[in-house]
């Protein structure tokens, strides 16, 4: 941060006028809101939002025994579990295809890449209708009986589906990107003393890649714990709260029924696990990730 | 790549999954072109019989105001997007060239926004949002994705390399500091405006939690708001979503087949941010 082109001066109030704008935001609907919902979450709070007393851990003793939080909490975790592994290698093998120059790179790059701009509404609803079981057209081309969101071993697969297809656009962008960063003359050589392709991909090429392998897998568990639109959209948690999420419940017990301080514990406890899984990914990026 | 036919079936291979991926917004599609006779019908089919069955689109715009939905979320696109970027680049100026007390602390405060997801916090700022009136207004829609912490960094980047010269030249030549961004910072940084602004712009014009949460009548919604009203409206169907969903789509697909190298180049830069 000692990078600056100005000289150094005498105080002047103007660079903070610069930044009061962003600041005033930042605290407004960022920090503040973290900070309320951290005192929420020890609080009890009526139904105006407005905190009436100290709780200690009472909301989370009370979250902690509820069954509907161990199946939110089962449920976030199996979706990470499943969608951040599958989307990683969808979108490197994706990536890896794409990285050598084409005379049709361009058209399949746009092809791979247009999910990014889909919206989470269009792309449930049209889900909604073509894993629907009666007249939905996956069943029936692939000779399935599925009931997918309709049925509740089912309805989960169907989010994952729907999850990954939309983590496909942004993450191949990345993946790319760091693909065609790599100094070409290195790949040669790598071919020169005769290394396959896979051999290259995964002697050469994955070590020097492995911030951004690392930066997609956080961004995509932080993504997938914080998975809820979907989950409104098409199965409302059900069936019997198969798709319940962390978030999801967050939202129906905030909004919906005005429980503030569960809603905040909820979001606390969502927080808690995301940091505890970004901390974990760093502690693994001293020791294995190579920095160019 | 060794030989010309290794290069053809690589291309083959790609394009067909690439066919692949697409194919769920290809089926949304064509069924937004079929009659309901024709959707129930067994066995299920990808192609509509024709491109002459109009009235599922014609049902979307009928049952709901969706005319005035495309205006609200253009409207609540534009202008938060604007002022994000504009505040972005208030701070990124700060940051480079100015020195002062607390400038690191500051720096890492507002990147710090990024480390707390916005889906956690919306409960609560749904309260604020709340006592400050803004329910149900274009403002409440847009407050909360003003601040833009990457687009600041990215910015800050940018003119880190600038040429130094030029703010002492037109220091000295008696321009200011609102004249200077006006008039010269601005119209050099625009080709990094126009890309972070396309990206926060399909952001936005795609959210869907959020405006949920802060409209309660009926002409504040959005459009994507509007397209999940038609699973539970009366006189509708699976045909007349799929056509709200196409018709929901079609700005920000057309948006990215036209301004793709625009609209992606700065991705990797945000990787780097992390």
């Amino acid at each position: 941060m000692s990078r600056t082109i100005a000289p150094r001066r005498r105080f002047s109030v103007k660079p903070y006028l610069f930044l009061l704008p962003m600041l005033v935001f930042a605290v407004g609907f960022v920090y503040y809101p973290f900070l309320k919902t951290c005192l929420q979450s020890v609080s009890t709070v009526n139904f105006r939002g407005e905190i009436t007393g100290f709780a200690g851990f009472d909301n989370f003793a009370y979250l902690f025994s509820r069954r509907e939080f161990s199946i939110a909490l089962e449920n976030t975790v199996k979706l990470m579990a499943i969608n951040v592994p599958i989307t990683v290698v969808i979108t490197l093998g994706l990536a890896w295809l794409c990285s050598r120059p084409h005379p049709l790179h361009s058209v399949y790059e746009t092809m791979f890449s247009l999910p990014m701009v889909v919206s989470m509404a269009s792309i449930s609803l049209i889900f909604k209708v073509l894993l629907n079981p009666s007249v939905g057209w996956l069943n029936y081309a692939l000779g399935l009986d599925i009931g997918w969101y309709e049925d509740r071993h089912t309805a989960m697969s169907g989010i994952l589906l729907l999850t990954i297809w939309m983590g496909i656009g942004f993450n191949f962008l990345l993946f790319l990107s760091a693909f065609r960063s790599l100094p070409p003359d290195m790949l040669g050589s790598a071919a020169l003393d005769g290394a396959g392709k896979f051999r290259t991909l995964i002697r050469i090429q994955l070590p020097l890649i492995s911030p951004t392998v690392l930066y997609v897998v956080c961004t995509n568990m932080i993504q997938a714990m914080m998975t809820n639109g979907p989950i409104l959209i098409l199965t409302q948690g059900g069936p019997s709260r198969s798709t319940t999420t962390l978030i999801y419940l967050m939202y129906t017990s905030g909004y919906a029924s005005s429980n503030y301080s569960l809603a905040a514990a909820v979001s606390m406890a969502a927080f808690a696990l995301t940091l505890l899984f970004s901390l974990l990914l760093f502690g693994m990026e001293k020791r294995k990730v190579h920095y160019q | 790549m060794k030989s010309k036919k290794g290069e053809w079936t690589l291309g083959a291979l790609a394009v067909c999954l690439g066919c692949l991926v697409l194919f769920p917004l290809f089926y949304g599609l064509m069924g937004a072109f079929k009659s309901p006779a024709e959707f129930v019908a067994w066995p299920p089919t990808v192609l509509p019989r024709s491109f002459g069955y109009l009235k599922n689109f014609e049902t979307v715009f009928t049952q709901l105001p969706m005319l005035r939905y495309f205006w609200n979320t253009l409207v609540v696109s534009v202008f938060s997007t604007v002022i994000k970027l504009a505040i972005a680049l208030l701070a990124a100026y700060a940051f480079v060239y100015f020195d002062f007390a607390g400038k690191k602390a500051l720096f890492f405060l507002l990147l710090g926004t990024m480390m707390l997801p916005p889906d956690t916090l919306t409960i609560t700022n749904y309260q604020t949002v709340s006592h400050l009136g803004l329910l149900d207004t274009y403002l409440g829609i847009g407050i909360v994705s003003f601040v833009g912490a990457s687009q600041m960094f990215m910015l800050r980047q940018h003119f880190l390399s600038s040429p130094k010269p030029i703010r002492e030249a037109a220091q000295m030549d008696g321009c200011g500091d609102v004249r200077f961004i006006a008039f010269i910072l601005t119209p050099m940084s625009m080709p990094l405006l126009l890309t972070l602004f396309l990206q926060a712009f399909v952001i936005q014009w795609n959210a869907y939690l959020w405006p949920l949460l802060v409209t309660n009548t009926n002409e504040m919604r959005t459009v994507q708001i509007g397209i999940t009203m038609l699973t539970t409206l009366e006189g509708t169907n699976y045909e007349t979503v799929l056509a709200g969903a196409a018709v929901a789509l079609i700005p920000a697909v057309l948006l990215f087949l036209f301004l793709r190298k625009a609209i992606t180049r700065t991705m990797s830069g945000g990787a780097i941010v992390g």
